[in-house]
């Protein structure tokens, strides 16, 4: 099974032959790749090199946390990047995004409006949380379509906070 | 003299406190709010009594119930910690006017240094120069701030007066530009605070945050046991600290531990406190303020001096001398402290909460972790993201730099995301190993997503594993699709299934 691993501007092929024979840009490895204790931790000895990774899959891609540096990483097998480069439209992201609470707190600031228009990075709300003034920011472009809290309420983890659209 | 201490804080500082107490023999009262009924506070106390429910202002700032508490429970002495009710001086009346002894300076120290405006003009009266200013002069108008400004000289900031985090600010350069800029960090502060006050203050550039351990007992002997470096900070919040400074010379510390000593002669200090400067890049020291208790920070200085801070302040509530004079305290070595908090250093530094699955903390030669928590321990939303101090000892600043690196990476903390990752980013800035760092690097001149050209490599092996944890994840999920080795179809065997759970 082929994959294409994407970090940033980079793009490393691998190739997965067996449980213990992998290529990376056609240079063959042995790979041992195992998790650790039940926890999304791997531990990976590659050709004798030894490395320990935490990492989670989310909405956006993979996280690999090693040696204190997080890659984020775009995966994919052969038939999705043919699908991709085959489908001639442009990559657009659409609809709505639901903007939720990172933990329980309580909603000191709205600094938006409905209607706005914000900047991937602006400050949509200011949540306060284990004594500290969090801004949660707006992950892309877009419109404040609906706000869901007000200035003062408290909130649950992953309530609705706010939609962009 | 007491014999039972009761502390009157939870998490690290609560741990730590009661180590030095069972080292000298006192038995310790834990006090709890509902959230901590399985800290390990309460876990290793001798005794542990609930407050209430877990907010702050329902359980560890009851002060009325705390000290209820220690009369029942027949403790002698109440220590603070840090943070809560530690730097309130009506407590600290409460707790003497109960009969018992407060672990800290006496409460007129605590208010004289808490007022901005006394805690200056008290220092500017022993002759120690503070940051030029209007802070604690009242609430002047523009005219009046505008006739003080060329006093003060530029370049100076407008701060407000009920602000933090750097809302209501503004750096003024010149007289010309003063007027318009006043009125922005007025209307700005106004928005934030409800509060147009502003007040002026010398900017200092470059400027380091240099603080002066002290030591002080009931028969009148001060000493300073050094300073500390506390200049990475982040919105005002400490995040790394050293000891000593690679700023300060062996004359400068001897003139900056005498200013911080008569600093807290000037207000009859007991116990054990801490003098803040700010150092320009010349050299040129400001009082900034004082804090009337244990620092977090401490366990650097316990590490170069070999002095156990927390035990000298039982040993001076129990009216005991100073064991040591200024010319015994000598400094060996470096240390430095990591504050590692449930905060994601990827994603702005948003806390994290939720249960610690695991936990596996550095140790080896050098190494020091005060904390709070263990695995199976939940980071509750209720009090502050401090999971542990990471302290490392070395012969050198060199060698401290290589053994927190080495600890750093040890350390594993699983279930809640953690600011390990600044620290490993900060350990490898050349600009922190070259020393040159001041009070604005964090928030001016650092980023997360810088790589050092060492590390370059490893986007390959991230790679390959994001591609290999990939594969599994297709692979288990095709194995669910995968027909049955049973002769009967998965169709038939799940409806079988469904109709026995019934």
């Amino acid at each position: 099974m082929k994959y294409f691993a994407t970090i940033g501007d980079k793009q490393f092929e691998v190739e997965i032959k067996s449980d213990q024979q992998i290529d990376v840009d056609n240079q063959q490895l042995t790979a041992d790749f195992q998790s650790v204790g039940d926890q999304p931790v791997y531990s990976l000895i590659l050709d004798g090199d030894s490395y320990e990774a935490s990492i989670y899959t989310t909405e956006t891609g993979i996280q690999v946390l090693l040696q204190g540096q997080l890659f984020e990483v775009q995966v994919e097998d052969e038939r999705q990047q043919r699908l991709r480069q085959s489908s001639s439209a442009p990559q657009t992201r659409s609809g709505d995004v639901h903007i939720k609470a990172p933990m329980p707190g309580v909603v000191i600031d709205i600094p938006v409006e409905e209607g706005q228009e914000v900047a991937r990075g602006d400050d949509v709300i200011i949540l306060e949380s284990m004594k500290m003034q969090n801004e949660i920011k707006a992950p892309r472009d877009g419109t404040v379509n609906r706000l869901r809290v007000k200035t003062g309420e408290s909130v649950d983890q992953n309530q609705i906070l706010l939609i962009l659209s | 003299m007491f014999e039972k201490v009761l502390i009157a804080n939870r998490g690290e500082i609560a741990v730590r406190i009661i180590r030095a107490c069972h080292e000298l023999g006192l038995r310790t009262i834990a006090v709890y709010s509902e959230a901590d009924r399985a800290a390990l506070h309460v876990r290793q106390a001798d005794e542990a009594y609930l407050l209430g429910p877990a907010p702050a202002r329902d359980s560890y700032l009851r002060g009325d119930k705390i000290i209820d508490i220690a009369k029942k429970s027949g403790a002698g002495a109440i220590h603070p910690g840090y943070g809560f009710l530690a730097e309130r001086d009506d407590f600290a009346q409460a707790v003497l006017d109960a009969g018992l002894v407060f672990i800290g300076p006496r409460p007129s120290a605590i208010a004289a240094m808490g007022d901005k405006a006394v805690a200056r003009s008290t220092v500017t009266a022993a002759g120690i120069q503070v940051v030029p200013g209007t802070e604690g002069e009242g609430d002047l108008s523009d005219d009046d701030l505008l006739a003080i400004a060329p006093k003060i000289g530029f370049p100076l900031l407008a701060k407000a007066t009920a602000g933090g985090g750097g809302k209501g600010m503004r750096e003024v350069k010149s007289i010309e530009e003063m007027p318009g800029l006043l009125e922005a960090a007025r209307r700005e502060a106004e928005a934030s605070f409800g509060d147009g006050n502003v007040y002026l203050e010398k900017l200092i550039e470059n400027a380091r945050h240099i603080e002066f351990q002290i030591l002080a007992d009931s028969h009148g002997n001060v000493i300073h046991l050094g300073e500390r470096e506390c200049s990475l900070q982040r919105r005002h919040q400490k995040l790394l600290e050293e000891s000593p400074s690679p700023f300060i010379n062996d004359e400068l510390r001897t003139q900056m531990g005498e200013v911080a000593c008569a600093a807290a002669r000037a207000v009859d200090y007991l116990n054990a406190g801490t003098i803040e400067f700010l150092v320009d890049k010349d050299h040129k020291f400001f009082f900034l303020e004082m804090n009337t208790r244990l620092q977090v920070e401490h366990p650097i200085t316990e590490l170069v001096t070999g002095i156990d801070i927390v035990k000298e302040q039982l040993r001076i509530a129990r009216d005991r001398k100073l064991r040591y004079a200024q010319e015994d305290i000598h400094f060996n070595g470096w240390a430095l402290e990591c504050r590692i908090n449930a905060e994601d250093a990827y994603n702005n530094f948003l806390p994290s909460t939720g249960i610690l699955n695991s936990v596996i903390a550095p140790s080896g030669p050098g190494v020091r972790v005060d904390t709070g928590v263990y695995a199976g321990f939940e980071i509750s939303p209720y009090y502050d993201a401090l999971i542990s101090k990471l302290i490392c000892w070395g012969e050198t600043r060199g060698e401290a730099i290589l053994r927190m690196r080495r600890a750093l990476e040890e350390y594993r903390i699983l279930g809640v995301k953690t600011n390990i990752p600044f620290h490993q980013h900060i350990m490898d800035s050349h600009r922190f190993i070259a020393g040159s760092f001041d009070t604005r690097f964090v928030e001016e001149r650092f980023s997360m997503n810088e790589l050092e050209e060492e590390k370059k490599h490893l986007a390959k092996i991230a790679a390959v594993m994001a591609a290999l944890v990939t594969h599994r994840e297709s692979q288990s999920a095709s194995q669910i699709v995968r027909r049955n080795k049973r002769d009967t179809s998965n169709w038939k065997w799940v409806g079988r299934w469904e109709r026995m759970n019934r």
